[in-house]
């Protein structure tokens, strides 16, 4: 029970990545934890690069965690820049209020 | 501790180039004077890409790799790459009174799309898992970007903000599929996957399955193919029209150009594994592409349901490609979708061209009734979108009813003969809107004239984009030893 | 071995715990607090894994960065907290459900992990070989071999700097700016006059 071994960090990405997807799908109310949600769901990427890392025994995964990591940086950055155009137009971030367009 | 040794840099040369010229556009647009700077850089942004074409044609046989195994040159990548060049330099040179018009003109928009070009030219030289997730992402984000350019516009906000949170749940799924691709494999180089898969002989873990079907899902969101697609119509509608004109052509054929590359190259032999998918997603976006587009009202919404249906065409090429073990039967059908991407190209850009045409009082509409009565008004203009139309039906012998026969031909060949029939129903029930308009522009009773103007570039590209479409059954041999040559770089290693 | 099971477990859990609240605080800014404890207890997973190197770049960049970035995305937009959430309760039976699915698949995937045989021959850069630290390792790659992604990165970086610009930046016209240029170039003789004043006679 207390080894832990590669499986137990597959498990623990798994679990990560579950509520991310499940904090973007469930979310009704507010943008901002969807994106939230997309963070979660990169780390969960990322326990799972390092692991694989740590248990091969190479170093890529590593360089990918890390390319990974500043992507998710810049991402978040644009991702909250759309957010401030969207709420100056419309004053609202609810979810259920972005429906401009439909059909 | 000795020195790395530098690596080859000539293969590069086009990305290399392409990402100096953008800072320097940047540059540009910083110091000189505020009053025309857009225009001035536009012109360079166009200038620029054009000029990278002969740096792309540069590699003209043989398959060069450089950057530890990184990065790939090949016909298949100079061939998309043209593709995506062309297309990138249209989108800016249409854009270029539509911004004037709606008051964003901002010297930033043809950068964003010179770095977003940067990014799928990287993606479609990718030859590693990271490079192809770096490419990727370069482009997305400039994506995101203009999708929400125009940001007094709430509709353009809305896009911007659907598109992102989309795209990214897509990269989020595309990553965690590599993960689990480089935890199988300890590698994340495509040639070392190649001969692992190789070796295997189609059998593998179901941690591998699992991790082609995420990044599957990732790739297919980016060229929006059913059950992907949902982003694609509102953030046509909402974005402002030179950026829908480059989404329905940049990316998606250099998304192609990537699903080409990672499901042939690397996962190649386990095509027995991902060829149902395909299939599956062929079907349903062309289904969907046919069925959804019946009632809309705004051209631009058509046009995003059209494309969908178009990427499920396309993706009958892939679908061939799935038969693992017959590498003729692979190359066919790689090579009619690179046909049909062309082909795709030439006939969206033209289309594209008419709908921003679409002014009236110096305001630009984007309903389809307002294009009633176009033949009395301005029947240049009525004629040309015709010949689209028609030729997006598939009617012959315009190109895009050979671009159909292509693929179609791929499939029976392949012996998918259930894709060859859906995609011709799908087509014939596709006819029906497409000859919609057709009849609106002919046969409606006139509204409120458009305004005539038509700029030279415009004129131009309309007239180029059309001679292509009608011309292309006399001489299609340009098109064709282009996409066989680019199929021949995949298939001989 | 025990005390690393026992860390594992420990950072394990409150990192779950933490994602949980993100996805269900009632107030935006406690999710913000809760994604950065659920990346401060990741940082400490990746120390266990040896990643360390990660782990403090995690620490610094993501809570020190992007963190506080969404923090003052959150403050910033001023939502009234009474409407947020009204309708999660709607749709967590069949989410808790279809969630629970995926985390069986895949971490039945995950608990019975395989890898391709002779992995080893597969390695760019194996840390057996190495003998320096994380960091040091990292850094030797980076500049060399990984040098082509490193300039991507950097073109993203770029990217993303353009467009938060383009995006949210807004010419004020009214705004008071300070121009150093012109405090430096100002010159006592332009803005002071010495007077003498009389003792006596007034100003």
């Amino acid at each position: 029970m207390l080894e832990i071994g590669l499986s137990h960090y597959l498990v623990l990405a798994a679990i990560m990545f579950t509520l991310g997807v499940f904090g973007i799908f469930l979310n009704r109310k507010n943008v901002i934890i969807i994106m939230m949600s997309i963070e979660l769901i990169l780390l969960a990427v990322n326990i799972n690069l390092v692991a694989f890392s740590a248990h091969l025994g190479d170093m890529v995964g590593q360089v990918f965690a890390l390319f990974v990591l500043t992507v998710a940086a810049g991402e978040a950055a644009i991702g909250l820049a759309i957010l401030v155009v969207y709420f100056r137009n419309r004053g609202t971030i609810a979810v259920e209020d972005i429906r401009i367009m439909k059909g | 501790m000795p020195l790395a040794t530098l690596p080859t840099l000539t293969p590069a040369l086009p990305e290399i180039f392409l990402a100096i010229a953008s800072m320097l556009l940047l540059m540009l647009g910083v110091f000189s004077s505020e009053e025309n700077n857009t225009r001035t850089v536009s012109y360079a942004s166009v200038l620029v890409l054009i000029v990278a074409i002969p740096f792309v044609g540069l590699v003209t046989e043989g398959r060069t790799v450089t950057f530890g195994g990184a990065f790939v040159t090949d016909t298949f990548a100079v061939y998309i790459k043209a593709l995506v060049l062309v297309s990138a330099a249209t989108a800016i040179i249409m854009s270029k009174d539509y911004l004037k018009i709606q008051g964003i003109e901002r010297f930033e928009f043809p950068v964003l799309i010179v770095l977003a070009t940067l990014g799928m030219m990287m993606m479609i030289s990718a030859n590693d898992l990271i490079a192809l997730y770096l490419g990727l992402e370069l482009q997305s984000l400039s994506l995101y970007v203009i999708a929400s350019f125009q940001r007094d516009s709430a509709r353009s906000a809305e896009a911007g903000l659907k598109y992102f949170v989309l795209g990214a749940l897509a990269s989020g799924l595309l990553l965690y599929g590599m993960s689990m691709i480089y935890g199988f494999a300890g590698t994340t180089s495509f040639d070392t996957l190649a001969n692992i898969f190789h070796d295997a002989h189609g059998h593998v873990s179901v941690g591998v399955i699992v991790g082609i079907v995420f990044m599957l899902a990732g790739l297919a969101f980016k060229v929006s193919a059913v059950p992907f697609h949902m982003w694609t119509p509102d953030v046509y509608e909402g974005a402002p029209t030179p950026v829908t004109a480059l989404f329905a052509v940049a990316p998606k054929i250099a998304a192609m150009g990537l699903f080409i590359r990672v499901m042939v190259g690397p996962f190649g032999e386990l095509g027995a594994q991902w060829q149902q998918i395909i299939i599956f997603i062929s079907v349903a976006s062309m289904l969907l592409g046919a069925f959804a587009a019946i009632n809309q009202t705004n051209i631009k919404r058509l046009m995003a349901y059209s494309s969908i249906g178009h990427m499920g065409y396309a993706l009958i090429g892939l679908a061939v490609a799935g038969t693992a073990g017959d590498a003729a039967l692979q190359a066919l059908g790689v090579q009619s979708m690179l046909i049909y991407l062309g082909i795709y190209m030439f006939m969206n850009i033209g289309t594209f061209a008419c709908i921003l045409l679409m002014k009236r009082d110096g305001r630009m509409v984007e309903g389809i009734d307002d294009l009633a009565g176009l033949s009395k008004s301005n029947p240049g203009l009525a004629m040309i979108l015709s010949i689209f139309m028609f030729s997006m039906a598939g009617i012959p012998p315009l190109a895009g009813f050979l671009g159909k026969l292509y693929v179609f031909q791929a499939a029976i060949q392949a012996e998918l003969y259930a894709l060859a029939v859906i995609g011709v129903l799908a087509s014939v029930v596709g006819a029906y809107y497409y000859i919609r308009i057709i009849k609106v522009m002919y046969f409606d009773d006139p509204v409120d004239e458009l305004d005539r103007g038509i700029s030279l570039e415009m004129k131009a590209i309309l007239v180029v984009t059309g001679v292509v479409i009608v011309f292309f059954v006399f001489y299609p041999v340009p098109l064709l030893t282009g996409a066989e040559s680019a199929t021949a770089a995949l298939f001989h290693k | 071995m025990i005390i690393q099971g026992l860390a594992f477990y420990m950072f394990a859990a409150i990192t779950v715990a933490a994602g949980v609240m993100v996805i269900s605080a009632r107030n935006p800014v406690h999710s913000v607090l809760f994604l950065i404890l659920a990346f401060f207890n990741s940082a400490g997973l990746f120390v266990l894994m040896g990643a360390e190197f990660l782990a403090m770049i995690l620490v610094v960049v993501y809570v020190g960065a992007v963190a506080v970035l969404f923090m003052f995305v959150v403050m910033m937009l001023d939502i009234s907290l009474a409407e947020m959430r009204a309708g999660f309760l709607q749709y967590l039976p069949l989410g808790a459900m279809i969630g629970f699915v995926l985390v069986m698949e895949l971490g039945i995937i995950g608990g019975s992990w395989v890898i391709a045989d002779n992995v080893d021959k597969n390695f760019v850069a194996p840390i057996v070989a190495m003998k320096t630290t994380n960091t040091e390792a990292l850094g030797n790659m980076l500049y060399t071999h990984y040098v082509y992604y490193f300039q991507a990165a950097g073109m993203i970086l770029l990217v993303a700097m353009i467009g938060a610009i383009v995006l949210t930046h807004r010419k004020r016209p009214d705004a008071r700016k300070q121009n150093i240029g012109d405090q430096v170039s100002r010159h006592p003789s332009d803005t002071l006059e010495i007077k003498k004043v009389s003792s006596g006679s007034g100003v």
